[in-house]
């Protein structure tokens, strides 16, 4: 559906760009071409160039001369209009702001080569806007964007790791020192033009730096500028920009497999002695494989977006011709700032009882993880590193709890009509499943070493696990403390829920109808409690082994350890599993079992109820037990009355989102007239065949 | 005897004979009497000896039900996935032993096999479990993540065919008591619960693979490539050769996974350079064979490159990516079977659901529909409860009905409470009374064996206006006393067998005018009064139902005129 209404007119894009064809192009491209190659030798020529001057003089002289040329070109102050005051601050801004980013730029240069500094440097702003429209808005444009993100990404990563040029860590990647616009240059020097003073320092032999001094100015600044402005009236600015950076970096490839070549050493504007060092910057396989990268996600990012405006189909015109509602995106993007969110949940959090011990405790442990991912770094011992992350992917299960015992309490919506209290059920779920998978690992692990045991190095576990279970043993007093302050009846794992299942049958009626969330502890902190108890018993295996390991030297202990851990882990978790799933599967709630079937039976004895039809009853969750039942009962009796009663009967069983449909005959009589399917009239009719005979059997009692 | 068959007839004549009531309810024509009519009758003057029999029927219906309970207690239970299974056993014994449960569970497991189709998918199992086994031996002897990341989806598979023999056990179970629902649910959970665990087990990869980055072990090549097309085939068989129900419906209405819609967003751009793959490429394509297709080919690029450049490093961001990819499958189906397990409602659904509501608030007598609950019992099968609030003069049950029969076409498992404020002080004060109380305090004295066929009448009034809006009870004496009692209560039942309800959207006259055409010329008596009185109500609707009260008395009036009732004849 929704492919069928893209490919239409307005969503299409067919409607508002049409491609020029290649051919009456052909000119204009073959000049970007030259002019690329011209500037990516002008940058090899000022990497050269940087070795003898001081970059700050270079910048300056560059700025410099670009300035002058362009006055004379452009004649700012006898043409055009007139430039306001708050123009001219904002131009010194932009100014100042342009040369610190060239001076960074020609840093780049100096430092790693001028092939890097192409590929990192001379992105055209439609790549840069929309490379960073992908990585921080949420509507960055369909899902090639992302790809061409993802390939940008790829490239500086390549360049970073892969490339084996030294030099390159050193140089990070500024995505905002994108381009250095024309027009910068053009203010910038408008503003040199005007306060600076001209320093000429001393350099020797100027003379000789006449030549290319000049060169890279026209082919950097000043016919890059020209004809990139040309180009992008003509040719549109995404597609300039995407011509535009895959020639750059092609020539660039091209120059920097032969500029050291003798060959070249006689192009060269200028060859000075004694630069010839010529094993640095090199290419490498690392830098061809970012170079492609860089190209492609040039040219993926650098492409207009093909959807258009994403219209939603509001209806159909008389003609026929669908109507969309464009501005529907605009509107609902109103996302709070951050600091705000982040403030506004922790206050949340810290509202709760259940939240709140989690959160403490899951500050403890990560800062216990990063304690011991630092010491880890610190003394280079992997066994620490490694037992961090583990410790990483514990947090992972705290976090969801947190997260579910955050999402517990939001009101309930259109789609989650009965509140969000399930969610945290489906969290111990989730927890429960987690818990088996680790169970599962573990068991996989210590058989495969019970098979072959490896040989311990026990000199740092002894602490780390020692700590660790201290961590884990606060967590599980706070837990349990949690456990019991919001528990009226102990039950916490099987052995004891079932024991105050069987418990139940005694006191029922009673116990359940001021607490009808029966057991001690929601689901969710179930599986927190079972996650930290399972971690502790990790840690107390990890110690008993220890110590086993270094006074007897056994090692087949840690195997035979884990084994009976990942055993305990699992029998542990099942309860919980068996009670998510009960509840996830809409069965009667166990503990109300005993309680639904009296409180049927006393429905059924209600005066003028004849009988009852598809009862359900279900736990939503921790604290609303739903149930739906239909009744038939006796023409003459008052429905409202009946439904009181069988509410008031059914809510001491602890059912406290109920509703009851209640017929008559009358209702199967106007079903039959109304329903058009004959076997629900069939259905309805044994549902009448009963009614009637209790009918007569009443009548005639 | 003679009331006691006036009791029965209504039920039986309009819904036993439904073949009959079919075909008639929608042609217009004035028909013959039915036969079944008279047969029926006779059926009803036998009634006496029935009448002892249901008496007894009534009595141990009770024993009956209450026995089933206590059998369904000790008997039914869970027979869910073989992961819950064990856990049964072990720790909850409910009050059976551990050899009854496993007794159980291999009953269950004869009921599914005893289905040949299901052999199928257990011949997949074993040749999966086989697989898995030498494709687990192998990632231990290649030392290689991404191996092991692609085995995970051949567990998964595994999962996946189990799910797809759970859901062939769900079709053949009935709801039972303790699963009123019935066991549909078992379908959707298995469905969350295995794309959970691979969800997990790529968490777990991608947890090992950041501890690989710190120290890269070294990675053999030999059987990296063996395995990766070992795995590749059986998952592309099992996907392709076992029809399984639940994940395709799952992977359709789940919401595209970015895996798929960058496939999509490629095979687009590749349909405009060769328009020719646009049948192959551009529908929508299945995630779990895209998912492998990728996974294979990340492996194939780690072969290559550890085998030319010995890049191990390859390895790990190969696992890394497969991993995110089975993030990126799975995830929107685990979104969307949780959703079902939440118990929201689908938000596809709103639109047409509110559209409904909307339809029943302005239903008359009706004042604001409330606790509005709509949610999945299993895939597809949507149920529900609302609580609809009604004015105190409005008739219940023809409001339920209406509601019910708006509300049916969607939600299967539907619950209508209705809502009425302040009932407890109504009636003799506002002096519309309640039909049901008025007729019983009336009739309950005069004679034993009238009230339930008189009350009745006093609804079927409101059946024959089928408009909600009525005064809904006009003084019941006034409406059956005044007739004359015996005839009456012969003559409706038939009458208003033949409302055309079933043109129940449409308020109009036009359905009631045939409806009176064809109620008065059956009825066996054929008796005037009965006319009268179906004429009677028509009245008001044809007027336009929201004014009835001001058309109340005229309506009654007309109930008496014989000529209008004569008119009528037959």
């Amino acid at each position: 559906m929704d492919d069928k209404y893209s490919s239409n007119v307005i969503s299409g894009g067919k409607l508002g760009r049409v491609e020029v064809p290649n051919a009456r192009l052909t000119r204009y491209i073959v000049l970007l071409l030259l002019t690329k190659m011209l500037k990516a030798l002008g940058i090899f020529e000022s990497y050269d160039l940087l070795k003898v001057v001081h970059i700050v003089q270079f910048v300056f002289i560059l700025k410099l001369g670009c300035a002058v040329i362009l006055l004379f070109f452009q004649k700012p102050f006898s043409t055009g209009k007139m430039v306001a005051k708050r123009q001219w601050i904002k131009i010194l801004k932009h100014a100042v702001i342009s040369s610190i980013i060239s001076l960074l730029g020609f840093f780049g240069l100096t430092l790693c080569g001028p092939l890097r500094t192409l590929l990192l440097f001379e992105h055209s702003d439609v790549v840069v806007i929309s490379l960073l429209s992908v990585l921080f808005t949420s509507s960055g444009g369909g899902p090639s964007k992302t790809r061409g993100a993802a390939f940008f990404i790829i490239a500086v990563i390549c360049l970073l790791l892969f490339d084996n040029d030294d030099l390159m860590a050193k140089m990070a990647e500024h995505p905002e020192g994108h381009h250095d616009s024309a027009l910068t240059h053009a203010l910038y020097t408008g503003i040199a033009f005007l306060g600076v003073a001209d320093h000429k320092s001393k350099v020797e032999s100027w003379s000789g730096l006449i030549m290319p001094f000049v060169m890279i100015i026209f082919s950097v600044m000043i016919l890059d500028f020209y004809v990139e402005s040309i180009c992008t009236a003509k040719l549109e600015a995404p597609r300039s920009a995407r011509y535009g950076s895959i020639f750059l970096f092609l020539s660039g490839l091209l120059l920097a497999n032969f500029w050291t070549h003798p060959l070249t050493d006689q192009l060269r504007a200028m060859s000075k002695p004694g630069q010839q060092a010529s094993t640095e910057h090199v290419l490498s396989g690392g830098v061809l494989v970012s170079a492609c990268f860089f190209i492609l996600s040039d040219s993926i990012l650098s492409s207009p977006s093909k959807k258009g405006q994403k219209g939603t189909l509001v209806g159909y015109s008389p003609e026929g011709i669908p109507l969309y509602n464009l501005m529907g995106d605009a509107l609902q993007h109103s996302s709070q700032s951050l600091p705000r969110f982040i403030k506004d949940s922790l206050k949340q959090i810290l509202e709760e009882y259940d939240s709140r011990q989690i959160f403490y405790f899951l500050c403890l442990n990560l800062a216990f993880t990063f304690v011991e991912l630092f010491y880890g770094v610190w003394t280079n011992s992997l066994g620490l590193i490694s037992d961090g992350f583990h410790m990483l992917f514990d947090c992972s299960a705290l976090v969801l709890g947190l997260f579910a015992a955050l999402m517990t309490r939001w009101k309930a919506t259109r789609i989650y009509s009965y509140g969000y209290g399930r969610v945290e059920i489906l969290s111990g779920f989730i927890n429960g499943l987690f818990l088996m998978v680790i169970a599962f690992f573990v068991f996989v692990e210590s058989i495969s070493r019970l098979i072959d045991p490896p040989n311990i190095n026990t000199v740092m576990l002894a602490p780390v696990s020692v700590g660790g279970l201290i961590v884990n043993l606060v967590g599980i007093c706070a837990f349990s403390h949690a456990h019991s302050h919001g528990a009226s009846k102990g039950s916490c794992s099987g052995h004891e829920h079932g024991h105050s299942h069987g418990g139940h049958g005694h006191s029922h009626g009673h116990g359940h109808s001021h607490s009808p969330g029966g057991r001690g502890m929601n689901a969710n902190m179930r599986g927190v409690f079972l996650h930290v108890l399972a971690d502790t018993l990790g840690s107390v295996g990890v110690i008993i082994s220890t110590v086993l390991i270094s006074q007897f030297g056994w090692l087949i202990a840690d195997p035979i350890c884990s084994l009976f851990i990942a055993t305990l882990i699992f029998l542990s978790v099942i309860p919980l599993l068996k009670d998510a799933c009960e509840v996830l599967l809409l069965r009667i709630p166990p503990e109300h079992e005993k309680d639904l079937n009296f409180a049927l039976e006393k429905v059924q004895k209600i005066e003028g109820v004849l009988s009852y039809r598809d009862p359900h009853f279900w736990r939503h969750s921790a604290n609303v037990v739903a149930g739906t039942v239909h009744l038939q009962i006796m023409s003459d009796v008052v429905e409202q009355r009946v439904i009181q009663q069988v509410t008031a009967v059914l809510k001491d069983a602890g059912v406290n989102n109920l509703t009851v449909q209640v017929e008559k005959e009358a209702y199967f009589q106007h079903m039959s007239g109304l329903s058009t399917g004959f076997h629900e009239v069939l259905a309805m009719t044994q549902q009448m065949e009963s009614m009637k005979y209790y009918k007569d059997g009443t009548c005639i009692m | 005897m003679a009331m006691d068959g006036m009791s029965t007839s209504p039920a039986g004549l309009s819904f036993h004979n439904g073949s009959d009531f079919y075909p008639r309810k929608l042609g217009p024509k004035p028909d013959v009497v039915p036969s079944g009519v008279t047969e029926r009758k006779v059926g009803a003057v036998d009634k006496p000896d029935m009448v002892a029999v249901d008496v007894i029927n009534f009595q141990d219906s009770d024993t009956p039900l209450h026995r089933k309970k206590q059998e369904t207690d000790t008997y039914v239970l869970w027979s869910g996935p073989p992961w819950t299974l064990t856990e049964q056993g072990t720790i909850h014994p409910f009050r059976k032993t551990h050899k009854s449960f496993l007794g159980k569970f291999v009953q269950e497991f004869n009921l599914v096999a005893s289905d040949r189709r299901s052999w199928k998918i257990l011949l997949f199992g074993v040749m999966n479990v086989i697989c898995t086994a030498c494709l687990l031996m192998w990632c231990n002897s290649t030392n290689s993540m991404a191996l092991t990341a692609y085995t995970y989806l051949t567990i998964f598979d595994l999962f996946s065919l189990i799910t797809c023999l759970m859901s062939s056990w769900v079709t053949m179970k009935k709801p039972s008591q303790l699963f009123s629902f019935g066991f549909e649910r078992f379908e959707v959970l298995a469905v969350f619960a295995s794309t959970v665990l691979v969800q997990l087990g790529a968490l777990f990869i991608l947890k090992e693979s950041v501890e690989r980055f710190v120290e890269q072990p070294e990675v053999h090549t030999g059987r990296l490539l063996v395995g990766t097309f070992v795995a590749l085939f059986f998952n592309l068989l099992t996907l392709l050769s076992v029809k399984n129900k639940p994940f395709v419906y799952v992977s359709e209405a789940a919401s595209t996974s970015w895996l798929q819609e960058h496939v999509a967003d490629l095979s687009r751009s590749l349909c405009g350079i060769v328009p020719a793959l646009s049948s192959f490429l551009l529908p929508r394509m299945n995630p779990f064979v895209l998912i492998n297709l990728a996974g294979a080919f990340a492996l194939g690029i780690t072969y290559m490159l550890i085998e030319i450049n010995n890049y191990n490093a390859v390895d790990t961001a190969s696992a890394v990516a497969i991993a995110l990819m089975t993030f990126g499958t799975m995830y929107p189906m685990s979104v969307y079977s949780g959703k079902v397990l939440l118990q929201t409602t689908p938000s596809h659904v709103i639109g047409q659901l509110d559209k409904l509501l909307r339809e029943v608030s302005t239903l008359d007598g009706v004042l604001e529909v409330r606790n509005e609950h709509f949610w999945t019992v299993g895939f597809g099968s949507l149920a529900g409860s609302v609580h609809v609030r009604i004015r105190r003069d409005a008739n219940e049950q023809m409001v339920l009905a209406h509601v019910t029969n708006r509300l049916h076409t969607l939600v299967s498992t539907l619950t209508v409470q209705i809502f009425k404020d302040d009932w407890t002080r109504p009636s003799l004060v506002s002096g519309v009374l309640p039909a049901a109380t008025l007729s019983a305090s009336d009739y309950g004295g005069a004679s034993g064996f009238l009230p339930p066929a008189s009350s009745k009448q006093a609804e079927e009034l409101d059946p024959l206006t089928s408009t909600p809006t009525k005064p809904s009870s006009p003084p019941p004496e006034f409406a059956f006393n005044t007739p004359g009692k015996n005839i009456q209560p012969v003559v409706l039942p038939s009458t208003h067998q033949h409302r055309p309800y079933n043109l129940g959207l449409a308020y109009g006259a036009s359905p009631y005018t045939s409806m009176l055409n064809q109620g008065f010329t059956q009825p066996g008596g054929g008796l005037g009064v009965g006319a009268g009185l179906g004429m009677g109500a028509r009245l008001p609707s044809v007027q336009g139902y929201r004014t009835s009260f001001s058309a109340a008395p005229h309506r009654y009036g007309s109930n008496l005129l014989p000529s209008q009732t004569s008119q009528y004849r037959p």
